[in-house]
């Protein structure tokens, strides 16, 4: 740690909280993937707000403030809390009904117990609310030890089970039909979860770990579709958020949970605009040229007939020339887009009586590229085009 | 039980009506949760209406957090619209983002005043008594006023519009084609929770607003299946929460708003292990009419 203080010049304090947002963020994001993958991304909320009577409850057995014995105060009340949502699930009420109903229960336990831990003024109490809110000033290096010993936990049992947690998530029939025990994988999911949010919760607060939890699965939701490709982007996403954040945060000497949120959630938004293919501007890009090609083909059907942008667009693109004639280019496109049209309004006609390797539909927009070459043969029989 | 007991049950017992009104429509339609997105969204309107104004009024700050609470439903609504990130992410992602930008306000500016997030966050109806307006000669708790009228409009609201809230909540295709524009009944909703979550948060703190929005009607939704009963059990759970909290609170000498959420938290549990043993069987009878299980009904076996 000493070293690492020298290498980025920090002070000793500023750089365990940075390695602890690193270790954070990194977990977050793996662990917190699967919740929100499954559309429980507030579940992690309620595990949050859950832990307090658990620290209360630790706090008052053991009478000190003990980090570990915290923590496993609000591991203990985190697990229960998500179990119960399952439960609960279970009945007629839906996911966003359990989580809500866990929440308020247990923050509320968590605050009579805290108000009663106050009332029968223990000097010792002071900060314990802290917990909610996060604290990463006082974080010290046992702390961050704590936390990395926690998430490796959780990073290597998801690298072990990522093949059951895989099926169980995204087809629960095939899973169990696979032998698995889903219940035993939902646990497991639930285990992983809870143990984010334990690490999280010291360092960012209840309130904000939900947010962490979210931020980088959406990011690489953007830029992957393969399970494994999210959950490493996640966990990469995480650890750069988390560590900007906390720089930005001790530099501008302001509290580190809301900051590193912040940045999160606005790499967040910034992948949903503008990540290469699935952003919000890609996407309309997108739509935007499938309307000009098709635009462009109409007025290369009837040039003489199109309007004047039409026209100016295809001098532009070299098939017209400014007097209004066909350029070769232009004639052998337009050949081509009549036999295109000619080829899809037979495939329409035609198509059920030509039978297909497999099942298939060809693209209209060019038949002759995704047909086989028999069928096409056979369609262009039928069609009287050969 | 003191007259200042009994104004701090009053209060609680308005806030669960105000709530309770509201919570079954939101329980049905799956936007419980937006409460608790809300409630932590509205933080960085009361910190800029200080910030700007240097005020506590009531007023400006009911203002402030309300546009907050609008700003956070929007939010969720564009980031949902875009197709790319499921309505939980997008909650997930606007509550903490503006809950974050009201602790720095707060640290950055404001940290040498009283605006602590204890105020908002538990809130603390136990001061709600000393607290005081003199209406047409009587003196009476402010919060009391503010939320008497708030229940009374949401009373309004929910009447006024029963049939169409009832009707979109189950079948949104059927309310639009019988013109009951589902969209705009949903706006309405959700700016009628963001109205009383803004002015209860101030008297009663937000950990009880969520519970009261949430768990009685979760409750009443274990109970039974129609509408008019839904509300009226989520009535009775709610001031129950209000009535035994209190002396719960009294009683351990802890927060009056933890204990009441305690309370109907009890209420929701003893309901949901309650659902094992009574009703059972005629659920049972109830879903083999809907599907006779082959040997069962005569005409599949005898006929």
């Amino acid at each position: 740690m000493d070293r690492l203080s020298a290498l980025l010049g920090l002070p000793y304090t500023d750089t365990v909280v940075v390695a602890g947002a690193l270790v954070l963020g990194i977990s977050a994001g793996v662990l917190g993937s699967f919740a929100v993958l499954r559309g429980r991304s507030l579940v992690g909320d309620a595990i949050a707000h859950s832990t307090l009577p658990g620290v209360c409850v630790a706090f008052l057995v053991t009478g000190t403030k003990e980090v570990a014995g915290l923590l496993a105060g609000a591991a203990v009340a985190g697990l229960v809390a998500a179990l119960l949502m399952i439960a609960v699930e279970r009945s007629v009420l839906r996911a966003d009904t359990a989580i809500g109903v866990v929440l308020s229960g247990f923050f509320s336990l968590g605050i009579v117990l805290l108000t009663h831990i106050t009332a029968t003024g223990d000097a010792q109490q002071a900060g314990l609310e802290a917990f909610l809110f996060g604290q990463a000033a006082g974080l010290l290096e046992r702390d961050v030890a704590v936390m990395g010993a926690i998430g490796l936990a959780g990073l290597v049992g998801v690298a072990v089970l990522r093949r059951a947690l895989a099926a169980t998530l995204f087809d629960r029939a095939h899973a169990a039909a696979l032998g698995l025990s889903t219940r035993l994988v939902e646990a497991a999911v639930t285990a992983f979860l809870v143990a984010a949010v334990v690490i999280g919760v010291r360092l960012v607060g209840a309130i904000l770990m939900v947010a962490m939890l979210a931020v980088p699965t959406v990011v690489a939701r953007q830029l992957a579709d393969r399970f494994g490709r999210v959950l490493i982007l996640a966990g990469a996403v995480g650890a750069v958020v988390g560590v900007t954040g906390a720089l930005l945060a001790t530099r501008a000497q302001l509290p580190t949970g809301p900051v590193i949120v912040l940045v999160g959630v606005v790499v967040a938004l910034l992948a949903v605009l503008l990540a290469p293919d699935r952003g919000v501007l890609a996407r309309r890009a997108r739509r935007a040229r499938r309307a000009r090609e098709i635009a462009l083909g109409r007025a290369l059907g009837d040039p003489a007939a199109a309007s004047a942008g039409a026209r100016r667009r295809l001098v532009r693109a070299g098939f017209l020339t400014e007097d209004g004639t066909l350029t070769p280019a232009g004639a052998a496109a337009q050949e081509d887009r009549a036999e295109r049209v000619a080829l899809a309004m037979a495939w329409l006609h035609y198509g059920p009586q030509i039978r297909l390797r497999d099942a298939r539909e060809p693209d209209l927009r060019d038949v002759r590229r995704s047909l086989e070459p028999d069928a096409l043969t056979e369609l262009k029989h039928l069609a009287g085009l050969s | 039980m003191t007259a200042d007991d009994l104004v701090i049950v009053l209060v609680a017992g308005l806030t669960a009506t105000a709530c309770g009104l509201l919570g079954p429509f939101l329980v049905l339609r799956r936007m419980a949760l937006l409460s608790d997105a809300v409630s932590h969204a509205v933080l960085p309107g009361i910190v800029a209406v200080w910030l700007i104004g240097e005020t506590r009024a009531p007023v400006p700050v009911v203002a402030g957090a309300a546009a907050f609470a609008v700003l956070c439903v929007l939010g969720i609504e564009a980031i949902r619209a875009t197709g790319l990130v499921a309505t939980d992410a997008a909650i997930a992602l606007v509550f903490p983002a503006l809950f974050s930008l009201g602790v720095l306000g707060i640290t950055r500016y404001a940290s040498d005043i009283h605006l602590d997030l204890d105020s908002t966050i538990y809130g603390e109806i136990a001061f709600t008594p000393f607290d005081t307006v003199t209406v047409a000669g009587v003196e009476l708790a402010r919060s009391g006023v503010v939320l008497g009228v708030v229940a009374v409009l949401n009373v309004v609201f929910v009447v006024a519009l029963w049939k169409e809230l009832r009707a979109t909540t189950f079948d949104p295709a059927f309310g639009r084609v019988t013109g009951m524009r589902p969209r705009l009944l949903s706006r309405l909703l959700l700016v009628a929770v963001a109205v009383t979550a803004v002015s209860a948060f101030e008297a009663v703190g937000a950990i009880l607003v969520v519970t009261m929005l949430i768990v009685p009607a979760a409750t009443a939704a274990l109970v039974t299946r129609r509408m008019g009963a839904m509300v009226a059990v989520t009535l009775v759970v709610g001031w129950l929460g209000a009535i035994l909290g209190h002396v719960t609170a009294l009683t351990f000498d802890a927060s009056i708003a933890g204990a009441m959420g305690l309370v109907c938290t009890a209420c929701f549990v003893i309901a949901l292990v309650g659902r094992r043993f009574v009703g059972a069987g005629a659920r049972r009878r109830a879903r083999e009419l809907d599907d006779p299980p082959v040997g069962a009904g005569g005409h599949l076996v005898g006929e």
